[in-house]
Protein backbone atom coordinates (compact mmCIF):
# COMPACT_ATOMS: atom_id res chain seq x y z
CA UNK A 1 0.00 0.00 0.00
CA UNK A 2 1.23 3.51 -1.23
CA UNK A 3 1.23 6.42 1.19
CA UNK A 4 1.28 8.50 -1.86
CA UNK A 5 -1.29 6.72 -4.06
CA UNK A 6 -4.23 9.52 -3.29
CA UNK A 7 -1.98 12.86 -3.36
CA UNK A 8 -3.36 15.25 -5.25
CA UNK A 9 -1.15 17.81 -7.01
CA UNK A 10 -3.12 21.03 -4.78
CA UNK A 11 -1.56 19.58 -1.28
CA UNK A 12 1.34 21.36 -0.67
CA UNK A 13 1.59 19.83 2.54
CA UNK A 14 4.87 17.26 2.94
CA UNK A 15 4.35 13.64 3.47
CA UNK A 16 5.15 13.31 7.24
CA UNK A 17 6.64 9.77 6.44
CA UNK A 18 10.12 11.28 7.14
CA UNK A 19 13.45 12.33 5.81
CA UNK A 20 14.00 9.10 3.60
CA UNK A 21 10.86 8.45 2.18
CA UNK A 22 12.13 6.09 -0.66
CA UNK A 23 12.86 2.99 1.94
CA UNK A 24 10.03 3.75 4.85
CA UNK A 25 6.80 4.04 1.55
CA UNK A 26 6.67 0.44 1.18
CA UNK A 27 4.88 -0.01 4.40
CA UNK A 28 1.99 0.95 5.53
CA UNK A 29 2.28 4.22 7.30
CA UNK A 30 -0.08 3.47 10.79
CA UNK A 31 0.78 7.46 12.21
CA UNK A 32 -2.54 8.82 11.22
CA UNK A 33 -4.85 6.23 11.76
CA UNK A 34 -3.28 6.10 15.57
CA UNK A 35 -3.62 9.69 15.21
CA UNK A 36 -7.32 9.85 14.00
CA UNK A 37 -8.50 6.55 15.99
CA UNK A 38 -9.99 8.11 19.35
CA UNK A 39 -12.26 10.74 17.21
CA UNK A 40 -12.78 8.46 15.03
CA UNK A 41 -14.37 5.99 17.72
CA UNK A 42 -16.21 9.11 18.78
CA UNK A 43 -17.67 9.80 15.76
CA UNK A 44 -18.17 6.12 14.64
CA UNK A 45 -20.14 5.25 18.76
CA UNK A 46 -21.18 8.56 18.77
CA UNK A 47 -22.60 10.14 16.00
CA UNK A 48 -22.94 7.31 12.94
CA UNK A 49 -24.32 4.71 14.68
CA UNK A 50 -26.83 6.71 16.87
CA UNK A 51 -27.80 7.73 13.16
CA UNK A 52 -28.66 4.32 12.16
CA UNK A 53 -29.84 2.88 15.08
CA UNK A 54 -32.39 5.68 14.98
CA UNK A 55 -33.51 4.79 11.44
CA UNK A 56 -33.64 1.11 12.82
CA UNK A 57 -35.77 1.35 15.62
CA UNK A 58 -38.27 3.94 13.83
CA UNK A 59 -39.47 0.67 12.25
CA UNK A 60 -40.33 -0.92 15.35
CA UNK A 61 -42.60 -0.70 18.11
CA UNK A 62 -40.67 -0.34 21.32
CA UNK A 63 -41.85 0.94 24.33
CA UNK A 64 -40.01 1.16 28.18
CA UNK A 65 -39.12 -2.13 29.31
CA UNK A 66 -40.75 -4.45 26.61
CA UNK A 67 -38.49 -5.79 24.24
CA UNK A 68 -39.08 -4.33 20.15
CA UNK A 69 -41.34 -5.81 17.36
CA UNK A 70 -40.97 -4.97 13.91
CA UNK A 71 -43.09 -3.03 12.57
CA UNK A 72 -42.27 -1.81 9.04
CA UNK A 73 -43.55 1.61 8.33
CA UNK A 74 -46.17 1.40 10.88
CA UNK A 75 -45.11 4.38 13.33
CA UNK A 76 -44.33 6.54 9.59
CA UNK A 77 -48.27 5.99 8.69
CA UNK A 78 -48.80 6.57 12.66
CA UNK A 79 -47.44 9.81 11.84
CA UNK A 80 -48.70 10.98 8.64
CA UNK A 81 -52.07 11.11 10.77
CA UNK A 82 -50.85 12.74 13.81
CA UNK A 83 -52.75 15.39 14.28
CA UNK A 84 -50.26 16.50 17.32
CA UNK A 85 -47.22 15.64 15.66
CA UNK A 86 -48.70 18.25 12.44
CA UNK A 87 -49.35 20.67 15.33
CA UNK A 88 -45.84 20.54 15.99
CA UNK A 89 -44.84 21.40 12.98
CA UNK A 90 -47.09 24.09 12.64
CA UNK A 91 -45.73 25.74 15.79
CA UNK A 92 -42.17 25.35 14.56
CA UNK A 93 -42.61 27.27 11.73
CA UNK A 94 -44.56 30.09 13.97
CA UNK A 95 -41.70 30.03 15.91
CA UNK A 96 -39.52 30.11 12.93
CA UNK A 97 -41.61 33.15 11.33
CA UNK A 98 -41.58 34.48 14.89
CA UNK A 99 -38.02 34.89 16.02
CA UNK A 100 -35.65 34.68 12.47
CA UNK A 101 -36.92 37.86 10.90
CA UNK A 102 -36.68 39.77 13.89
CA UNK A 103 -33.38 38.36 15.26
CA UNK A 104 -31.57 39.13 11.68
CA UNK A 105 -33.00 42.78 10.99
CA UNK A 106 -31.93 43.64 14.68
CA UNK A 107 -28.43 41.85 13.84
CA UNK A 108 -28.01 43.49 10.59
CA UNK A 109 -29.04 46.78 12.24
CA UNK A 110 -26.50 46.73 15.11
CA UNK A 111 -23.61 45.83 12.60
CA UNK A 112 -24.67 48.85 10.32
CA UNK A 113 -24.35 50.82 13.28
CA UNK A 114 -20.97 49.36 14.94
CA UNK A 115 -19.65 49.55 11.39
CA UNK A 116 -19.51 53.17 11.71
CA UNK A 117 -15.99 55.39 12.64
CA UNK A 118 -17.19 56.23 15.87
CA UNK A 119 -15.89 55.90 19.78
CA UNK A 120 -16.35 52.90 21.67
CA UNK A 121 -17.47 50.64 18.94
CA UNK A 122 -15.66 47.88 20.25
CA UNK A 123 -16.76 47.84 23.52
CA UNK A 124 -21.03 47.34 22.37
CA UNK A 125 -18.94 45.00 19.74
CA UNK A 126 -18.11 42.90 22.92
CA UNK A 127 -21.32 44.04 24.61
CA UNK A 128 -23.51 42.96 22.59
CA UNK A 129 -22.23 39.11 21.96
CA UNK A 130 -22.45 38.44 25.90
CA UNK A 131 -26.36 37.14 25.93
CA UNK A 132 -24.68 34.58 23.05
CA UNK A 133 -22.80 33.24 26.16
CA UNK A 134 -25.50 33.31 28.16
CA UNK A 135 -27.25 29.41 29.54
CA UNK A 136 -30.47 29.13 27.86
CA UNK A 137 -31.75 26.78 30.53
CA UNK A 138 -31.05 29.85 33.35
CA UNK A 139 -32.09 32.79 30.68
CA UNK A 140 -35.57 30.79 30.75
CA UNK A 141 -36.00 31.09 34.16
CA UNK A 142 -34.60 34.87 34.26
CA UNK A 143 -37.19 35.64 31.32
CA UNK A 144 -39.82 33.57 33.31
CA UNK A 145 -39.36 36.40 35.94
CA UNK A 146 -39.37 38.78 33.89
CA UNK A 147 -42.51 37.90 32.14
CA UNK A 148 -44.06 37.35 35.55
CA UNK A 149 -48.03 38.53 35.17
CA UNK A 150 -48.45 40.35 38.57
CA UNK A 151 -44.61 41.45 39.86
CA UNK A 152 -42.59 41.24 36.33
CA UNK A 153 -40.34 43.74 35.32
CA UNK A 154 -42.37 44.03 31.64
CA UNK A 155 -46.06 44.41 32.85
CA UNK A 156 -44.51 46.36 35.77
CA UNK A 157 -42.84 48.66 33.44
CA UNK A 158 -46.29 48.17 31.23
CA UNK A 159 -47.56 49.80 34.40
CA UNK A 160 -46.01 52.86 34.42
CA UNK A 161 -47.39 53.89 30.91
CA UNK A 162 -50.86 52.73 32.63
CA UNK A 163 -50.88 49.51 29.81
CA UNK A 164 -52.21 46.23 31.77
CA UNK A 165 -49.50 43.66 30.58
CA UNK A 166 -51.36 40.04 29.40
CA UNK A 167 -50.09 36.45 31.51
CA UNK A 168 -47.71 36.51 28.78
CA UNK A 169 -46.59 32.91 29.56
CA UNK A 170 -49.97 31.07 30.32
CA UNK A 171 -52.03 32.94 27.50
CA UNK A 172 -51.99 30.72 24.14
CA UNK A 173 -51.73 34.22 22.21
CA UNK A 174 -48.49 35.27 23.82
CA UNK A 175 -46.53 32.20 25.29
CA UNK A 176 -44.85 31.68 21.46
CA UNK A 177 -44.00 35.18 21.07
CA UNK A 178 -42.61 35.63 24.43
CA UNK A 179 -39.94 32.75 24.08
CA UNK A 180 -39.21 33.58 20.54
CA UNK A 181 -38.34 36.88 21.97
CA UNK A 182 -35.66 35.36 24.54
CA UNK A 183 -34.34 33.78 20.98
CA UNK A 184 -33.64 36.97 19.65
CA UNK A 185 -32.36 38.64 22.87
CA UNK A 186 -29.91 35.82 23.03
CA UNK A 187 -28.50 35.34 19.49
CA UNK A 188 -29.08 38.96 17.84
CA UNK A 189 -25.87 40.18 19.05
CA UNK A 190 -24.04 37.02 17.90
CA UNK A 191 -25.28 36.99 14.46
CA UNK A 192 -24.66 41.05 14.34
CA UNK A 193 -20.69 39.77 13.94
CA UNK A 194 -21.62 37.93 10.97
CA UNK A 195 -23.27 41.14 9.28
CA UNK A 196 -20.49 43.32 10.49
CA UNK A 197 -17.55 40.92 9.00
CA UNK A 198 -19.99 41.05 5.79
CA UNK A 199 -20.05 44.47 5.83
CA UNK A 200 -16.33 45.25 5.91
CA UNK A 201 -15.65 43.20 3.32
CA UNK A 202 -17.51 45.13 1.21
CA UNK A 203 -15.14 47.52 -0.97
CA UNK A 204 -15.61 51.35 0.30
CA UNK A 205 -14.60 52.41 -3.35
CA UNK A 206 -18.43 51.34 -3.59
CA UNK A 207 -19.77 53.79 -1.73
CA UNK A 208 -17.18 56.49 -3.02
CA UNK A 209 -18.41 56.10 -6.29
CA UNK A 210 -22.22 56.08 -5.58
CA UNK A 211 -21.69 59.21 -3.56
CA UNK A 212 -19.88 60.91 -6.60
CA UNK A 213 -23.05 59.40 -8.61
CA UNK A 214 -24.86 61.52 -5.48
CA UNK A 215 -26.91 58.15 -4.59
CA UNK A 216 -28.42 58.48 -1.48
CA UNK A 217 -28.09 56.44 1.55
CA UNK A 218 -30.47 54.78 1.55
CA UNK A 219 -30.06 53.55 -2.41
CA UNK A 220 -26.50 53.04 -1.57
CA UNK A 221 -27.73 50.31 1.11
CA UNK A 222 -30.37 48.82 -0.96
CA UNK A 223 -28.36 48.54 -4.24
CA UNK A 224 -24.76 48.09 -3.10
CA UNK A 225 -24.83 46.86 0.75
CA UNK A 226 -27.89 44.47 0.61
CA UNK A 227 -26.89 42.41 -2.41
CA UNK A 228 -23.04 42.42 -1.41
CA UNK A 229 -24.61 41.22 2.10
CA UNK A 230 -26.25 38.28 -0.13
CA UNK A 231 -23.67 35.30 1.23
CA UNK A 232 -23.77 36.61 4.77
CA UNK A 233 -27.64 37.01 4.78
CA UNK A 234 -28.32 33.24 3.17
CA UNK A 235 -25.92 31.79 5.87
CA UNK A 236 -26.84 33.32 9.18
CA UNK A 237 -30.75 32.76 7.42
CA UNK A 238 -29.91 29.19 7.13
CA UNK A 239 -28.06 28.35 10.19
CA UNK A 240 -30.50 30.20 12.50
CA UNK A 241 -33.67 28.71 10.71
CA UNK A 242 -31.74 24.77 11.56
CA UNK A 243 -30.97 26.07 15.00
CA UNK A 244 -34.51 27.15 15.64
CA UNK A 245 -35.94 24.09 14.36
CA UNK A 246 -34.16 22.75 17.88
CA UNK A 247 -34.69 25.12 20.55
CA UNK A 248 -35.48 23.02 23.56
CA UNK A 249 -34.16 24.23 26.89
CA UNK A 250 -36.07 27.79 27.08
CA UNK A 251 -39.31 25.89 26.33
CA UNK A 252 -38.55 23.92 28.75
CA UNK A 253 -38.40 26.06 31.62
CA UNK A 254 -40.66 28.84 30.19
CA UNK A 255 -43.74 26.95 29.02
CA UNK A 256 -43.22 22.99 28.97
CA UNK A 257 -44.62 23.11 25.77
CA UNK A 258 -47.87 25.08 27.09
CA UNK A 259 -50.53 26.39 27.34
CA UNK A 260 -52.84 23.94 25.68
CA UNK A 261 -50.03 22.98 23.49
CA UNK A 262 -49.41 26.19 22.21
CA UNK A 263 -45.61 26.22 22.28
CA UNK A 264 -44.79 22.75 21.85
CA UNK A 265 -42.29 22.69 18.58
CA UNK A 266 -41.55 19.23 16.82
CA UNK A 267 -37.86 18.91 18.84
CA UNK A 268 -40.40 19.36 22.43
CA UNK A 269 -42.59 16.50 21.13
CA UNK A 270 -40.26 14.59 20.29
CA UNK A 271 -37.92 14.24 23.87
CA UNK A 272 -41.39 14.03 25.31
CA UNK A 273 -42.62 11.07 23.33
CA UNK A 274 -39.41 9.17 23.84
CA UNK A 275 -38.59 10.01 27.72
CA UNK A 276 -42.01 11.01 29.05
CA UNK A 277 -44.05 8.78 27.10
CA UNK A 278 -41.10 6.03 26.69
CA UNK A 279 -42.31 5.16 23.26
CA UNK A 280 -38.43 4.84 21.20
CA UNK A 281 -39.88 3.54 18.10
CA UNK A 282 -42.68 6.37 17.62
CA UNK A 283 -39.75 9.06 19.04
CA UNK A 284 -37.75 7.87 16.06
CA UNK A 285 -39.60 7.80 13.15
CA UNK A 286 -40.46 11.58 15.04
CA UNK A 287 -37.02 12.34 14.89
CA UNK A 288 -36.43 10.60 11.07
CA UNK A 289 -38.83 13.49 10.10
CA UNK A 290 -37.04 16.64 11.89
CA UNK A 291 -33.85 15.04 10.52
CA UNK A 292 -35.61 14.94 6.99
CA UNK A 293 -36.23 18.83 7.59
CA UNK A 294 -32.96 19.98 8.79
CA UNK A 295 -31.10 17.89 5.75
CA UNK A 296 -32.98 19.60 3.14
CA UNK A 297 -31.89 22.97 4.60
CA UNK A 298 -28.27 21.55 5.44
CA UNK A 299 -28.35 20.53 1.60
CA UNK A 300 -29.17 23.71 0.44
CA UNK A 301 -26.77 25.78 2.43
CA UNK A 302 -23.92 23.62 1.06
CA UNK A 303 -24.99 23.66 -2.68
CA UNK A 304 -25.31 27.48 -2.14
CA UNK A 305 -22.05 28.15 -0.50
CA UNK A 306 -19.76 25.59 -2.58
CA UNK A 307 -17.52 25.54 0.12
CA UNK A 308 -17.65 26.65 3.66
CA UNK A 309 -17.01 30.26 3.85
CA UNK A 310 -14.23 32.23 6.59
CA UNK A 311 -15.16 35.30 8.05
CA UNK A 312 -12.94 37.13 9.76
CA UNK A 313 -13.05 40.46 11.84
CA UNK A 314 -9.93 42.79 11.95
CA UNK B 1 -22.37 70.28 11.47
CA UNK B 2 -24.94 67.85 10.53
CA UNK B 3 -22.63 64.70 11.91
CA UNK B 4 -22.92 65.71 15.21
CA UNK B 5 -26.93 64.69 15.46
CA UNK B 6 -26.42 61.79 13.48
CA UNK B 7 -23.69 60.54 15.73
CA UNK B 8 -25.53 61.13 18.78
CA UNK B 9 -28.91 59.05 17.48
CA UNK B 10 -26.16 56.48 17.08
CA UNK B 11 -25.49 56.27 20.37
CA UNK B 12 -29.09 56.56 22.05
CA UNK B 13 -29.94 53.25 19.81
CA UNK B 14 -26.36 51.64 20.82
CA UNK B 15 -27.19 52.90 24.51
CA UNK B 16 -30.63 51.21 24.13
CA UNK B 17 -29.77 48.24 22.84
CA UNK B 18 -27.10 47.86 25.60
CA UNK B 19 -29.38 47.90 28.31
CA UNK B 20 -31.63 45.21 26.89
CA UNK B 21 -28.66 43.28 26.53
CA UNK B 22 -28.10 43.67 30.23
CA UNK B 23 -31.17 43.99 31.58
CA UNK B 24 -31.60 40.21 32.35
CA UNK B 25 -28.06 40.50 34.46
CA UNK B 26 -29.41 43.15 35.95
CA UNK B 27 -32.51 41.75 37.51
CA UNK B 28 -30.63 38.69 38.44
CA UNK B 29 -28.06 40.55 40.24
CA UNK B 30 -30.90 42.53 42.15
CA UNK B 31 -33.24 39.93 42.57
CA UNK B 32 -30.80 37.87 43.87
CA UNK B 33 -30.18 39.52 47.08
CA UNK B 34 -33.88 40.48 47.92
CA UNK B 35 -36.05 38.33 50.71
CA UNK B 36 -39.71 37.47 49.76
CA UNK B 37 -41.00 40.80 51.12
CA UNK B 38 -38.52 43.04 48.79
CA UNK B 39 -39.43 41.19 46.20
CA UNK B 40 -42.84 42.24 45.86
CA UNK B 41 -42.46 45.82 48.10
CA UNK B 42 -39.75 46.80 45.12
CA UNK B 43 -39.70 47.58 41.74
CA UNK B 44 -38.04 44.61 39.84
CA UNK B 45 -35.28 47.02 38.14
CA UNK B 46 -34.91 48.73 41.71
CA UNK B 47 -31.97 47.39 44.15
CA UNK B 48 -33.62 46.26 47.86
CA UNK B 49 -32.53 47.65 51.35
CA UNK B 50 -30.91 46.32 53.35
CA UNK B 51 -29.63 43.57 50.57
CA UNK B 52 -29.83 40.25 51.47
CA UNK B 53 -27.74 37.25 51.07
CA UNK B 54 -29.76 35.00 52.47
CA UNK B 55 -31.18 33.71 49.71
CA UNK B 56 -27.71 32.32 48.35
CA UNK B 57 -27.19 31.15 51.98
CA UNK B 58 -30.40 29.38 51.70
CA UNK B 59 -29.26 27.22 48.14
CA UNK B 60 -25.47 26.87 49.01
CA UNK B 61 -27.00 25.05 52.08
CA UNK B 62 -29.01 22.98 49.93
CA UNK B 63 -26.21 21.64 47.87
CA UNK B 64 -26.54 23.80 45.16
CA UNK B 65 -22.74 23.99 44.82
CA UNK B 66 -22.16 20.82 44.23
CA UNK B 67 -24.23 20.83 41.02
CA UNK B 68 -22.14 23.62 40.14
CA UNK B 69 -18.98 21.78 40.97
CA UNK B 70 -20.29 18.79 38.82
CA UNK B 71 -20.26 21.11 35.62
CA UNK B 72 -17.22 22.77 36.02
CA UNK B 73 -15.23 19.04 36.22
CA UNK B 74 -17.93 18.15 33.16
CA UNK B 75 -16.67 21.51 31.42
CA UNK B 76 -12.70 21.02 32.20
CA UNK B 77 -12.93 17.06 30.98
CA UNK B 78 -14.81 17.77 27.93
CA UNK B 79 -12.84 20.87 27.33
CA UNK B 80 -9.58 18.91 27.90
CA UNK B 81 -10.88 15.82 25.72
CA UNK B 82 -11.79 18.18 22.92
CA UNK B 83 -8.59 20.23 22.63
CA UNK B 84 -6.35 16.78 22.98
CA UNK B 85 -8.24 14.30 20.24
CA UNK B 86 -9.00 17.20 17.84
CA UNK B 87 -5.83 18.57 17.31
CA UNK B 88 -4.67 14.81 17.09
CA UNK B 89 -7.08 14.41 14.55
CA UNK B 90 -7.11 17.89 12.13
CA UNK B 91 -3.00 17.22 12.27
CA UNK B 92 -3.63 13.89 10.56
CA UNK B 93 -6.28 15.73 8.32
CA UNK B 94 -4.34 18.83 7.45
CA UNK B 95 -1.12 17.13 7.16
CA UNK B 96 -0.58 13.66 6.22
CA UNK B 97 -1.29 11.70 3.93
CA UNK B 98 -3.01 8.50 4.06
CA UNK B 99 -5.87 5.96 2.41
CA UNK B 100 -8.99 7.03 2.78
CA UNK B 101 -8.13 10.72 3.91
CA UNK B 102 -10.91 12.73 1.88
CA UNK B 103 -13.66 9.87 2.61
CA UNK B 104 -13.33 9.94 6.10
CA UNK B 105 -13.07 13.80 5.96
CA UNK B 106 -16.14 13.89 3.98
CA UNK B 107 -17.98 11.69 7.00
CA UNK B 108 -16.83 13.90 9.50
CA UNK B 109 -17.85 16.87 7.56
CA UNK B 110 -21.65 15.40 7.04
CA UNK B 111 -21.93 13.85 11.16
CA UNK B 112 -21.80 17.90 11.70
CA UNK B 113 -25.40 18.41 10.69
CA UNK B 114 -26.94 15.52 12.78
CA UNK B 115 -29.32 16.97 14.59
CA UNK B 116 -29.27 16.46 19.10
CA UNK B 117 -32.89 15.45 18.80
CA UNK B 118 -31.94 12.39 16.46
CA UNK B 119 -28.94 11.45 18.60
CA UNK B 120 -30.27 11.91 21.86
CA UNK B 121 -32.62 8.70 21.94
CA UNK B 122 -30.10 6.22 20.50
CA UNK B 123 -27.45 7.31 22.77
CA UNK B 124 -29.66 7.17 25.58
CA UNK B 125 -30.17 3.20 24.09
CA UNK B 126 -26.76 2.27 23.87
CA UNK B 127 -25.95 4.03 27.46
CA UNK B 128 -29.17 1.76 28.86
CA UNK B 129 -27.87 -1.25 26.97
CA UNK B 130 -24.47 -0.89 28.57
CA UNK B 131 -25.99 0.05 31.90
CA UNK B 132 -23.79 3.09 32.09
CA UNK B 133 -27.00 5.38 32.73
CA UNK B 134 -26.48 8.09 35.68
CA UNK B 135 -22.88 7.52 36.05
CA UNK B 136 -20.19 9.88 35.19
CA UNK B 137 -19.02 7.92 31.93
CA UNK B 138 -22.33 7.84 30.16
CA UNK B 139 -22.69 11.47 30.75
CA UNK B 140 -19.43 12.20 29.41
CA UNK B 141 -18.31 9.73 26.53
CA UNK B 142 -19.92 11.20 23.54
CA UNK B 143 -18.25 14.73 23.94
CA UNK B 144 -15.11 13.56 25.33
CA UNK B 145 -13.40 12.48 22.25
CA UNK B 146 -13.47 16.00 19.57
CA UNK B 147 -16.17 16.78 17.90
CA UNK B 148 -16.54 17.37 14.10
CA UNK B 149 -16.96 20.88 14.77
CA UNK B 150 -13.75 21.34 16.31
CA UNK B 151 -11.48 19.45 13.96
CA UNK B 152 -12.92 21.18 10.94
CA UNK B 153 -11.77 24.39 12.81
CA UNK B 154 -8.47 22.99 13.77
CA UNK B 155 -7.83 21.38 10.49
CA UNK B 156 -8.74 24.45 8.40
CA UNK B 157 -6.31 26.45 11.09
CA UNK B 158 -3.57 24.26 10.66
CA UNK B 159 -3.53 24.47 6.50
CA UNK B 160 -2.81 28.08 7.11
CA UNK B 161 0.80 27.65 8.71
CA UNK B 162 3.58 27.06 6.19
CA UNK B 163 4.99 23.58 5.99
CA UNK B 164 8.60 25.17 5.73
CA UNK B 165 8.60 25.07 9.46
CA UNK B 166 7.98 21.71 9.97
CA UNK B 167 10.10 20.81 6.85
CA UNK B 168 13.20 21.70 8.57
CA UNK B 169 12.06 20.05 11.90
CA UNK B 170 11.76 17.03 9.82
CA UNK B 171 14.81 17.21 8.32
CA UNK B 172 16.50 17.68 11.86
CA UNK B 173 14.68 14.39 12.83
CA UNK B 174 11.69 15.56 14.63
CA UNK B 175 8.78 12.74 14.70
CA UNK B 176 4.76 13.77 14.12
CA UNK B 177 4.34 14.36 17.80
CA UNK B 178 7.45 16.83 18.19
CA UNK B 179 6.23 18.22 14.94
CA UNK B 180 2.79 18.71 16.96
CA UNK B 181 4.02 19.76 20.18
CA UNK B 182 6.80 22.01 19.57
CA UNK B 183 5.67 23.90 16.18
CA UNK B 184 2.30 23.48 15.32
CA UNK B 185 0.64 24.11 18.71
CA UNK B 186 2.29 26.83 19.52
CA UNK B 187 1.75 28.49 16.38
CA UNK B 188 -2.49 28.02 16.79
CA UNK B 189 -3.16 29.71 20.31
CA UNK B 190 -5.58 31.59 18.57
CA UNK B 191 -7.37 29.02 17.01
CA UNK B 192 -6.91 26.61 20.52
CA UNK B 193 -8.61 29.15 22.37
CA UNK B 194 -11.52 29.32 20.45
CA UNK B 195 -12.08 26.04 20.17
CA UNK B 196 -11.77 26.08 24.29
CA UNK B 197 -14.21 29.01 24.62
CA UNK B 198 -16.73 27.48 22.41
CA UNK B 199 -16.15 23.99 24.19
CA UNK B 200 -16.63 25.65 27.46
CA UNK B 201 -19.74 27.50 26.61
CA UNK B 202 -21.54 25.17 25.12
CA UNK B 203 -20.40 22.30 27.78
CA UNK B 204 -21.39 24.43 30.76
CA UNK B 205 -24.74 25.72 29.25
CA UNK B 206 -25.34 21.56 28.15
CA UNK B 207 -29.25 20.56 29.58
CA UNK B 208 -30.60 17.50 27.40
CA UNK B 209 -28.18 15.18 27.31
CA UNK B 210 -27.70 15.87 31.53
CA UNK B 211 -30.85 15.51 31.94
CA UNK B 212 -32.02 12.49 30.10
CA UNK B 213 -29.12 10.36 31.27
CA UNK B 214 -28.47 11.41 34.65
CA UNK B 215 -30.95 11.28 37.60
CA UNK B 216 -29.00 11.44 41.27
CA UNK B 217 -27.17 13.96 43.23
CA UNK B 218 -23.56 12.65 42.55
CA UNK B 219 -23.79 13.82 38.55
CA UNK B 220 -26.67 16.19 38.72
CA UNK B 221 -25.26 19.58 36.98
CA UNK B 222 -26.37 23.42 37.30
CA UNK B 223 -28.49 23.49 34.46
CA UNK B 224 -30.31 20.24 35.38
CA UNK B 225 -30.53 21.55 39.16
CA UNK B 226 -31.86 24.86 37.80
CA UNK B 227 -34.98 23.22 35.66
CA UNK B 228 -35.51 21.22 39.04
CA UNK B 229 -35.68 24.18 41.14
CA UNK B 230 -37.83 25.95 38.24
CA UNK B 231 -40.57 22.93 38.75
CA UNK B 232 -40.27 23.06 42.45
CA UNK B 233 -40.20 26.54 43.49
CA UNK B 234 -40.75 28.36 40.51
CA UNK B 235 -42.22 31.61 41.69
CA UNK B 236 -39.96 32.48 44.66
CA UNK B 237 -37.80 34.55 42.12
CA UNK B 238 -35.35 35.63 44.82
CA UNK B 239 -34.18 31.80 45.12
CA UNK B 240 -33.99 31.10 41.84
CA UNK B 241 -32.38 34.47 40.24
CA UNK B 242 -29.63 33.55 43.77
CA UNK B 243 -29.48 30.05 41.44
CA UNK B 244 -29.00 31.76 38.43
CA UNK B 245 -26.22 34.30 39.84
CA UNK B 246 -24.42 31.48 40.62
CA UNK B 247 -24.64 29.29 37.30
CA UNK B 248 -23.90 32.18 35.41
CA UNK B 249 -21.38 33.84 37.30
CA UNK B 250 -18.32 31.56 35.79
CA UNK B 251 -19.19 32.42 32.53
CA UNK B 252 -19.26 36.42 32.69
CA UNK B 253 -16.25 35.65 34.28
CA UNK B 254 -14.70 34.02 31.07
CA UNK B 255 -16.19 36.56 29.35
CA UNK B 256 -14.60 39.09 31.16
CA UNK B 257 -11.08 37.57 30.80
CA UNK B 258 -11.47 37.15 27.32
CA UNK B 259 -13.78 39.63 26.10
CA UNK B 260 -11.47 41.09 23.26
CA UNK B 261 -10.13 37.51 21.79
CA UNK B 262 -14.21 36.17 22.21
CA UNK B 263 -15.35 38.70 19.57
CA UNK B 264 -12.31 38.19 17.07
CA UNK B 265 -12.67 34.45 17.63
CA UNK B 266 -16.45 33.83 18.02
CA UNK B 267 -16.66 34.07 13.87
CA UNK B 268 -13.10 32.84 12.96
CA UNK B 269 -15.45 30.29 10.88
CA UNK B 270 -18.71 30.90 9.77
CA UNK B 271 -19.81 27.67 11.81
CA UNK B 272 -21.76 26.70 14.32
Amino acid sequence: MKTTTIAKPRETAPDTTGPAPAKRRRKLNLTPYLFLAPSLFGVLAFLLLPVAIVAVVSLFKWELLDSPTFIGLENYRKLAGDGDVRHSLWVTVLYVLLSIPVQTVIALGLALLLNQKIRGVKFFRALFVVPWMATPIVMGVVWTWIFDPANGALNKFLGVFGVDGPNWLSDTAFALPAVAAVQVWQYAGYNMLFFLAGLQGIPGELYDAADTDGASKLRQFVHITLPLLNPTMFFVLVTNIIGSFQVYDTLYVMTEGGPDKSTEVLNFRIVQTAFQEFDFGYASAMAMLLFALILVFTVVQVRFFNRRTTYDIS
Amino acid sequence: MRTIPKKSLIYVALVVGAALTLFPYLLVALTAFKDRGQLFSTAPWLPAFPPTTSNIDKLIDSGFLTYVGNTALMTTVLTLGQLVFTTFAAYAFARMKFKGREFLFWCYLATMMVPNAVTMIPLFLIMREMELVNTWFGLLAPYLLGTPYGIFLMRQFFRTIPADLEDAARIDGAGPLTVLWRILLPLSRPALGTLAIITIVTTWNNFLWPLIITSSDDTKVATVAIATLKQNIGSDYNLMMAGSLIALLPMVLIFLFFQRFIVRSVVLTGLK
